[in-house]
């Protein structure tokens, strides 16, 4: 299953990728997270509950970063397992300037396999899509935040274009 | 062939034999009181659940039970390295590269569709075995799956058997008649790229298990469970074991429905004596509902490729030639018989005499097929029915007349087609008529404008089949010639006991198809007593002498195999009876006596009558003084049927493959809604001619139940799978069964066209033909000609799919041309 999109953001791209480049602040974005824990540099492990239909799913994700030419590209794989499912995901994002602004294009590929992908069909696209409508929204929020707290340390608000 | 309508036949006959008498299973079974084997306990039982791959194609790197086993409560666990030291393959019936393969009962080394069981862990409940086969760690190394049976012969292709070193499992060619000489003879000849024939399953109510019991003192296992055919399945099983099959004693009741899928338990069935063996207790294992749809049998999928038909002007069609490949999922595991099979009706109702087929069947990583109610047969008789109608479209033909043109004739009979099988009766023309009668025929251009005024279109379709009964097990060794398997066989005791109970045990494991209410049927005519006093034994039990190397319930055959068998056992008895009758009564010899209600009699002097329960009590327990003529009386006689077969020609492909040929004829009158494609079946009749009938009720449940199954498939039922090999249908609410509000008005009709080929003219009928799908896939293109005449090329037609028949209906006529010769 494959999702994109693209954002705009109004922060220089420095700012961007800092939140996005940070495990402990992306795993801060995404909804459901028990736990986190950093493995290395380049790996890290989430406790996740994933909302599913009536229930909700635990499951143990493994993320790598596979690839990062800061500031601009970078590719993320997770793995994960639960009970009844496994889950692949690759996701990549590009940033670009845009102005004083940030513009980013995002994809990601996610998989699932086992009895989930099986019986869930019908939930699964809106599960995905509703995740991460909601990784972006807080995305959003945290770079805004970040850029007026950068915007008050200047001692005062990003000036627009 | 004489051929009766059951409203011509004289006065009711002598006798229960005809009769719909109550049947003796439902007292118990509507009281709740059936014994089925999720209803046995055993004292320390441990429930089995089974740990399954979510992957379609993967490397199993490695497995860890130990949190698994470590939790309390958790009695053991088995994994894949364990059945392969333990237990040898199970043996494969087909050729190379096919015969390479190696089956286990679990997976060994790699998995190859998701479902597929890599460990096992047992438990002192079934939702403890459950939660704890979550802790195991599967590590995988996921390969490229191949998920269609065309693509898994191309080279290049992802391959599942590494052993075998290729998908084939078994391919041939198949050439009767001269197919070259029927397209010189033709006026012209219809092409057809594709037909496809799509995946689904049954779904017996009660899902497949059993609780295994392990012997250490005798070394012996006990298998209580529904398995369907005991007496194939434990020549796959006791070998496996590295055991005799005296081993396995397998143990049925009652069986919550089978229609095929229940005859290749032996992987799961050789997983559980491993483990009740290793625990040293009793195991049970009840499969779940998503483990049924996902990882029990499927039917056989089959794509049909470049098709050539050489016809007539007036539609009489020579011959044809296609290239078909059968789909086998990951292993075969009855397969490959669907490779012959559907040569039991090569030329289905028809008279065609030239045809090349040839037939290659492979594996994919989707769920193992197996026999599934109409067997390999009914694909080969959707393809016909297919090709007649296409056939009487694309010539503007009649497609009523078209098939009364090519419909093999009654005063035919018997007719041997064209790879010599023998249709023993039938009139196939006539059960056609009475179909049309009972859909209003006549009034179908009326029915036609007056849908028309409505904004529907409505469309007539025809389904003409055959049940093919009794097989002949010769039939394998035209896949494989050196197989040692061929006829057919079944048995039954019947007894006379100290108080002159009568006592029958069959062989088969009937699931709903009433053998205790039939059999008594026969035996009570015989003996001349009424069902209530014969004693059928429910179920199977292979401990006691009591089966015969073909035994089970399937491939529509109990009405001649297991009714062939009561009849010898319970002639043998009452000729032992009279003959003890004739002594005791001095008479002048058996043939004085005849035996009546409850009685032997002397014919000369009736008041001279022995009752049974005397004869019972003589041989049994006063036998003293008994003269020598009377020393093989023992009044517990053993029968075994054989039909009459021959070993087919194994050069030539060529021979007689099964005994009777039931026939059902449907009409289908459905309306489509032009804008949606919802369609609604709105008239069906279902014509089943199975020769004589003994209990026609039952005949007719089985031709309703066969009528639903098909019609299910038709428009709801089907296992699709995604990109990765997930099941998308492992539910019922993915997967629809037609409910009783799914049917419609259903109108039943008969004749009888007794079979010459055994002694009581029954057919066996308990499959059908698929005849729904075929019906409604025929009328579906009728009603849709309207609209830009798509053909309808594939059996599964859902709305959505009508749909882009109506939208697109180029596209469905792209692969559809006929030429002028």
């Amino acid at each position: 299953m494959k999702v994109e999109g693209t954002r705009s953001y109004a922060a220089p791209r420095e700012q961007v990728w800092e939140v996005l480049n940070d495990p402990a602040e992306m795993a801060g974005l995404m909804p459901g997270v028990e736990s986190f824990e950093l493995l290395d540099e380049t790996h890290w492990r989430a406790k996740v509950k994933v909302p599913l239909g009536l229930g909700s799913m635990r499951m143990s994700i493994d993320f790598e970063k596979a690839d990062s030419r800061p500031p601009e590209h970078a590719r993320l794989q997770a793995k994960g397992k639960g009970v009844g499912a496994i889950m692949s995901m690759e996701t990549e994002f590009d940033l670009s300037e845009d102005g004083a602004g940030t513009a980013m294009r995002w994809q990601a590929d996610v998989r699932i396999l086992g009895q989930v992908a099986s019986m869930g069909q019908r939930v699964i696209q809106p599960i995905v899509n509703q995740q991460v409508e909601s990784v972006l929204g807080a995305l959003d929020r945290r770079v805004s935040a970040k850029a007026a707290a950068a915007g008050a340390d200047a001692g005062g608000p990003p000036s627009p274009g | 062939m004489t051929t009766v309508a059951p409203d011509q036949v004289e006065a009711p006959q002598k006798g229960f034999a005809g009769q719909s008498i109550p049947r003796k299973e439902d007292k118990r079974l509507v009281q709740g009181q059936g014994v089925f084997f999720d209803d046995v306990k055993r004292h320390g039982m441990g429930y089995v659940h089974f740990v399954r791959s979510p992957y379609a194609h993967a490397g199993i790197v490695s497995i860890d039970v130990s949190a698994a086993e470590a939790v309390e409560g958790v009695y053991g666990t088995l994994i894949g390295e364990e059945v392969a030291a333990q237990t040898d393959p199970f043996f494969e019936m087909s050729t190379p590269p096919g015969s390479e393969i190696r089956d286990y009962a679990l997976a060994v080394g790699k998995v190859r569709f998701a479902g597929e069981p890599v460990a096992a862990v047992v438990a002192e409940t079934r939702e403890l075995a459950r939660d704890a086969a979550e802790l195991v760690e599967v590590e995988y190394e996921p390969l490229e799956p191949v998920l269609d049976a065309v693509a898994a012969a191309e080279p290049g292709a992802p391959i599942l058997h590494d052993e075998a070193g290729s998908n084939v499992v078994w391919s041939g060619t198949f050439e009767w008649g001269d197919f070259d000489e029927a397209l010189a003879e033709a006026d012209r000849v219809l092409r057809i790229d594709r037909l496809y024939f799509h995946r689904f399953a049954s779904t017996p109510l009660e899902c497949a298990g059993a609780l295994v019991e392990y012997d250490r003192g005798t070394a012996q296992w006990t298998l209580h469970c529904n398995h369907q055919m005991p007496g194939i399945g434990i020549v796959w099983m006791a070998p496996a074991l590295r055991v005799g099959t005296d081993k396995l004693r397998i143990v049925t009741q009652d069986i919550g429905g089978g229609f095929g899928n229940k005859i290749t338990l032996h992987p799961y069935f050789v997983a559980l004596c491993l483990l009740a063996r290793k625990l040293n207790r009793p195991v049970q294992w009840t499969e779940w509902r998503t483990d049924q749809h996902t990882a029990n049998t499927h039917g056989n999928e089959r794509t049909f490729l470049d098709v050539e038909v050489p016809v007539r002007s007036d539609g009489t069609m020579l011959g044809f030639k296609v290239r078909a490949f059968d789909d086998a999922g990951a292993f075969p595991r009855y397969e490959p018989l669907g490779c012959i099979i559907w040569a039991q009706v090569t030329p289905g109702c028809y008279r065609w005499r030239h045809v090349k087929v040839d037939f290659t069947q492979t594996c994919t990583n989707k769920s193992p097929t197996a026999p599934n109610r109409g067997y390999s047969r009914m694909q080969q008789l959707w393809f016909t029915e297919r090709v007649i109608d296409v056939v009487a479209h694309e010539l503007g033909l009649d497609p009523v007349e078209v098939r009364k043109r090519n419909y093999i004739r009654s005063d035919e009979m018997p007719y041997e087609t064209p790879n010599g099988c023998v249709y023993d009766s039938g009139d196939y023309a006539r059960c056609l008529d009475i179909a049309l009668d009972l859909v209003g025929y006549d009034k179908l251009e009326e029915r036609r404008k007056d849908a028309e005024s409505r904004g529907k279109l409505l469309g007539l379709g025809i389904g003409s089949t055959l049940d093919s009964g009794t097989n002949n097990f010769g039939q394998s060794k035209l896949l494989n010639p050196e197989l040692q398997f061929s006829g057919n066989n079944e048995v039954a005791t019947v007894r006379l006991d100290i108080f002159g109970e009568i006592v029958v045990t069959l062989g088969t494991t009937p699931q709903g198809q009433s053998h205790e209410t039939v059999a008594a049927q026969v035996v009570a005519d015989l003996l001349g007593v009424t069902p209530d006093d014969v004693h059928v034994r429910a179920g199977h039990d292979s401990y006691w002498n009591s089966h015969a190397g073909f035994s089970g319930t399937y491939a529509s055959q109990f009405a001649v195999t297991g009714l062939e068998a009561v009849k010898g056992a319970t002639l043998a008895l009452a000729d032992q009876i009279r003959r003890l009758a004739a002594v005791i009564l001095g008479a002048d010899g058996p043939d004085d006596i005849e035996l009546e209600e409850g009685m032997a009699k002397r014919r000369d002097m009736p008041e001279a009558a022995l009752p049974f329960m005397a004869c019972g009590a003589i041989i049994n327990v006063n036998n003293a003084g008994l003269p020598p003529e009377l020393d093989d009386v023992t009044l517990n006689c053993r029968y075994v049927y054989r039909p009459p077969f021959q070993v087919p020609d194994t050069e030539r492909k060529f021979g007689n493959l099964t005994l009777t040929y039931a026939t059902q004829i449907h009409a289908c009158v459905v309306e489509v809604d032009p804008e949606t494609g919802v369609y609604e079946i709105v008239d069906y009749a279902a014509v089943d001619d199975c020769g004589t009938r003994i209990h026609p009720q039952i005949v007719e449940g089985q031709v309703h139940g066969a009528t639903a199954h098909a019609l299910g498939a038709a428009t709801f039922e089907t296992f699709p799978y995604d990109d990765d090999g997930t099941l998308l249908a492992s539910n019922f609410y993915d997967y629809h069964v037609p409910h009783a509000l799914d049917m419609p008005p259903l109108k039943t009709g008969s004749i009888e066209s007794p079979s010459p080929f055994n002694s009581l003219g029954t057919k066996g009928m308990g499959e059908g033909g698929g005849a729904g799908i075929h019906a409604v896939c025929a009328a579906l293109q009728d009603a849709l000609r309207p609209v830009g005449s798509p053909i309808v090329t594939e059996s599964h037609n859902p709305y959505h799919r009508v749909w882009e028949l109506i939208s697109d209906p180029a596209a469905s006529r792209a692969g559809v041309e006929v030429s002028e010769r």
